[in-house]
């Protein structure tokens, strides 16, 4: 189980975005996007900053800590 | 496939590619080395890269680069510099063994090209670690 997980596949199906369309708002690749919602890629503060500001949500809806999962 | 790779990724199979081509005859075809070999080696590469990587570029209309393509990036060249110093202490060991034994003689004119030889081949199989891991680092999505 990773470390950090997130939401960020169901809250954009909310919004009917799509990942590239979520990935130029961020400033990253589609793959970034694809490799975050998979937990396979842990994004920087910033970028983790402006995934929630793109989907209008606080950060820690978007993401979560788990203490005993694996960095 | 092309399309669901990214302008990096892509970059890096050109890469892995043109190093392959060129560099993989040094390697498998035993002929004699020479230094007009080698320096005709490094012009290969280059112009095969800048074409390469030309046409990438143009075929590709999103070239953006993010933080994860430079932590990609930075893991290669660590792979990259592990690599070239580890065959660098096996190559001068094998050297100084070599010489040591006989097989080699020091003072021969022919030590300055095998030194070219044992060097260029530890920086092509450093180069070709670096793109490897770059790209087994893209497919692993990390």
């Amino acid at each position: 189980m990773p470390a950090i997980r997130n939401q960020i596949r169901e809250l954009r199906a909310l919004r009917e975005m799509t990942q590239q369309e979520l990935a130029d708002q961020v400033g990253v690749t589609r793959q970034t996007v694809i490799a975050i919602e998979q937990d396979k890629y842990s994004p920087s503060l910033e970028t983790a900053f402006k995934v929630a500001i793109a989907l209008g949500v606080p950060l820690e809806q978007c993401f979560e800590y788990d203490s005993r999962g694996k960095r | 496939m092309l399309t669901s790779l990214s302008y990096r990724e892509k970059t890096l199979y050109a890469s892995l590619a043109a190093e392959l081509v060129v560099y993989g005859p040094y390697f498998f075809l035993h002929q004699q080395n020479s230094v007009n070999k080698v320096a005709g080696m490094i012009i290969a590469i280059i112009v095969l890269q800048i074409i390469l990587q030309s046409v990438i570029a143009a075929l590709t209309r999103n070239r953006i680069t993010d933080e994860r393509d430079r932590l990609i990036e930075l893991r290669g060249y660590r792979a990259g510099y592990l690599a070239l110093a580890s065959l660098m202490v096996i190559g001068l060991s094998m050297l100084w063994f070599h010489a040591a034994v006989g097989h080699l003689r020091l003072d021969s004119r022919m030590v300055g090209l095998h030194f070219l030889s044992v060097f260029f081949g530890m920086l092509v199989v450093a180069d070709i670690t670096k793109t490897a891991t770059q790209i087994v680092a893209y497919r692993k999505a990390v």
